[in-house]
């Protein structure tokens, strides 16, 4: 069994002018495993998602997936923002089937993974709605579906759920799980609230202030699903707080 | 494109960023570019055309020559600058008398319903009157004196200003409405410091819309009768086949204008920073 | 900690209902709420999704005229606007062309305080939220929890009773939440007043809280009232009590798919 990476991140380093927003940062994935990545308010976060997603260009470093360069045009990336992008022109479904056909994708297999995504989002009843017509989360649950049907190479998440309330947005993450667990996709999580990060995370990547460097690794051995009280998630969270707090 | 690069500091720039820097100068090269193809081509046209046809064309060398000659040999006693000196002038009292009424009818009938109801129909139709209209109705009952010119730039750029002005006040955020209500302010109070300050870029707005109205209206207004202003130099270009004069006089046009819509928005930003920065 | 004091109930909304038209059909917003305020306490009203909760609050502020119901205020019926409540906003409605100084004597201002009174009070309390320095400063050049500070200082010059707090911090991410959440509870400590907060963040809530109102979902009735005292100040966020009674409520709350 060979302990191959599905993605290396290597001496990644971006400057705006002289503004040092990221220095040297460095790390490995393997495939399917889900990531989670926080650190203090303002520490580049955003940079460092648009870093992976290629939307910025780092001033040093390189992206490598299975062992290469990272290109948008070999690689399959996607990536779930903080505001709802489901293209309010089309329906649900076709909004799923959107990235899909975009890369050309087969249409007996396209069908298949649209159907597998509706029954396992519970979205029958609401294929043929608009998203304008849904909630807000739902809408966020949309893409999240379309992001994963993509099947890609890597999946970025930037705090899809930032202004949802407790109880949903707990629902939303086991939802996350339940997609991860079916697909086996590799997962980059990335968010400000440690409680979601440690829920979610089999790893957490702790970044410093700017210039933002890893501070630390940290493992999350903990079963599914996680309790919010259990003393060793109590345990770790008040960790990761630690080492961020700012405030 | 090398020196341009050289003195770039591209130590800290990876190869990406480098490409990125270029495009960037590219695109600040590209509209120099399409300005002198222009020149360049009216150069052609001008030396062809008159190759063919004889003269009408000018080029670019004979209305240089007759911008400079409009200084030395001034055409009813006045270079360029003091034409368009003229033209402004114009288009400043007019303006004056514009945004003051414009601005207090706009508010009246943006805030209030009932005198929203009752003029909406007249101004409407108002409205609807091209300004270029107005200069036959008003010469004939006014003449073609220095009073019915500006009063041709009052009306054709009126309705600018009171357009904009309404829609800023009828339109005021309810956010700030609550504000007012949550702290009992009187009606005259949610006017004067709530629905007037938060329709301050609505307002400059129509600064800048009746503006580059007015610098059209006076230029038509002064071509149809005048002895004096920028618009009178291009009918007088026409009426003595003196091409250059016209397109001296139409270069100057663009360039007034042109500082014209720069000068008002710049005193925009200035007025109200907030309303860049807020989206 | 005994509960020598009896504590006087300052702010009762009786039978209050309201609706909202969306999309030119109207539709319950709140069904027949109930419920007392008592005085300088951190009450915490937690409901899921975005339905009811602001509705009720801009009924107690007099923003909205109730279809049914009464509002008393320490004993006597108030219709409308009333200067001893005052509020800071969902999204805060700081105007952009005054200054911080001129947005918090905003109030004082309408009323006709001669400038040098209202600009020390309104400095007192420029101070206490801890915004020295950026009295001339604009909206738009200060961050997000610096906003919402400008927000607090404006509805406390005001001087009023009862503060309400309309999710205040829902805009703003985990960290900066936690920040804000125990500046507010020093400013409240500092300068007690009676506090109806706003919020569908149940950690949130407890956090706070001296009592939390749960409501339901769209139309909004009242579930359930928590008592949250046997916790003490201040709150530990993973003290396994604080989880339980998070818990106890998250149970209790309606899921808002």
């Amino acid at each position: 069994m060979s302990e191959e990476y599905k993605v290396k991140v290597e001496h990644l380093t971006k400057y705006f002018g002289d503004l040092h927003v990221l220095d040297d940062v460095s790390f490995n994935i393997k495939k399917g495993e889900f990531l989670c990545v926080v650190g203090p308010t303002g520490c580049g976060k955003t940079t460092f998602l648009n870093l992976l997603t290629r939307i910025y260009m780092p001033t040093r470093g390189e992206l490598y997936i299975d062992g290469e360069p990272a290109d948008p045009k070999r690689h399959n990336l996607s990536v779930v923002f903080q505001e709802p992008s489901a293209m309010p022109w089309l329906t649900v479904e076709k909004n799923l089937r959107f990235g899909m056909e975009i890369k050309k994708l087969p249409k007996e297999e396209i069908d298949r993974r649209v159907e597998n995504m509706i029954k396992l989002l519970g979205l029958e009843e609401f294929r043929d709605r608009y998203p304008h017509q849904l909630s807000v989360s739902t809408a966020q649950r949309i893409i999240i579906g379309r992001a994963f049907a993509m099947q890609p190479d890597l999946l970025l998440m930037d705090e899809p759920y930032g202004q949802m309330d407790i109880k949903l947005r707990f629902y939303l993450e086991d939802e996350v799980i339940r997609l991860w667990k079916e697909m086996g996709t590799t997962v980059v999580f990335i968010t400000h609230n440690i409680e979601e990060a440690v829920y979610l995370a089999e790893r957490v990547l702790i970044l410093t202030n700017k210039p933002a460097k890893i501070r630390e690794e940290v493992k999350v051995d903990l079963p599914r699903p996680r309790k919010v009280s259990d003393p060793e998630f109590i345990k770790i969270r008040n960790h990761v707080t630690e080492q961020i707090r700012w405030w | 494109m090398e020196k341009i690069m050289s003195k770039i500091n591209t130590s800290n720039l990876s190869q990406a960023e480098i490409r990125e820097r270029r495009l960037e100068i590219l695109y600040k090269i590209l509209p120099v570019i399409s300005v002198l193809l222009l020149a360049g081509l009216w150069l052609l046209a001008s030396r062809d055309f008159n190759a063919a046809v004889g003269s009408g064309f000018p080029t670019p060398t004979a209305v240089w020559d007759r911008t400079i000659r409009l200084f030395t040999r001034p055409v009813k006693k006045m270079n360029l600058i003091m034409h368009a000196l003229v033209s402004l002038r114009r288009i400043g009292i007019a303006l004056a008398f514009d945004w003051t009424f414009g601005i207090m009818f706009g508010i009246l009938i943006g805030w209030f319903p009932k005198p929203r109801a009752f003029f909406s129909p007249l101004f409407d139709a108002f409205r609807a009157v091209p300004p270029l209209a107005w200069i036959p109705l008003i010469t004939l009952w006014f003449g073609i004196g220095e009073f019915p010119k500006i009063l041709i730039v009052i009306f054709g750029s009126l309705a600018s200003i009171v357009v904009n002005v309404k829609a800023g006040l009828s339109a005021v955020d309810s956010m700030y409405l609550n504000v007012g209500t949550v702290f009992n302010a009187t009606p005259t109070q949610t006017l004067l410091k709530i629905a007037i300050p938060s329709s301050l870029d609505a307002i400059f707005a129509g600064v800048r819309t009746s503006t580059s109205a007015a610098w059209m209206v006076v230029l038509a207004a002064e071509m149809l009768g005048a002895d004096s202003g920028v618009g009178f130099l291009i009918s007088r270009g026409m009426d003595s086949i003196d091409m250059p004069l016209v397109l001296t006089g139409m270069i100057a046009i663009g360039i007034v204008g042109a500082i014209l819509a720069i000068v008002t928005q710049f005193i925009e930003r200035l007025i109200c920073p907030w309303t860049r920065k807020s989206k | 900690m005994s509960m020598d004091k009896k504590k006087q109930v300052i702010l009762s909304l009786k039978n209050i209902s309201q609706s909202f038209v969306v999309k030119d059909e109207v539709k319950p917003a709140v069904e027949n709420v109930s419920l007392d305020v008592y005085d300088n306490e951190f009450l915490v009203v937690l409901g899921p999704g975005h339905c009811g909760k602001t509705v009720l609050m801009n009924v107690i502020a007099g923003i909205e005229k109730p279809i049914e119901g009464q509002i008393f205020l320490k004993g006597e019926e108030i219709h409308g606007n009333d200067r001893r409540i005052g509020m800071v906003f969902q999204s805060l409605n700081l105007m952009p062309w005054r200054t911080v100084m001129g947005n918090v004597e905003f109030g004082l201002e309408l009323a006709g305080m001669e400038k040098k009174k209202r600009r020390a009070i309104a400095q007192k309390y420029i101070d206490l939220v801890r915004l020295t320095g950026f009295e001339h400063s604009y909206p738009h050049e200060l961050s997000g929890g610096m906003k919402q500070r400008v927000g607090i200082a404006r509805a406390y010059t005001n001087n009023p009773e009862i503060l309400i707090m309309d999710e205040p911090f829902g805009a703003l991410d985990a960290q900066t939440r936690y920040a804000m959440e125990e500046e507010v509870l020093r400013i409240w400590k500092e300068e007690k007043r009676t506090v109806i907060f706003v919020t569908n963040n149940i950690e949130e809530a407890v956090f706070l809280a001296d009592r939390v109102i749960l409501l339901s979902n769209c139309p909004a009735k009242v579930k359930q009232v928590y008592d949250l005292s046997p916790l003490g100040r201040p709150r530990d966020l993973m003290d396994p009590e604080f989880l339980r009674f998070r818990t106890e409520i998250s149970d209790n709350t309606d899921l808002a798919l």
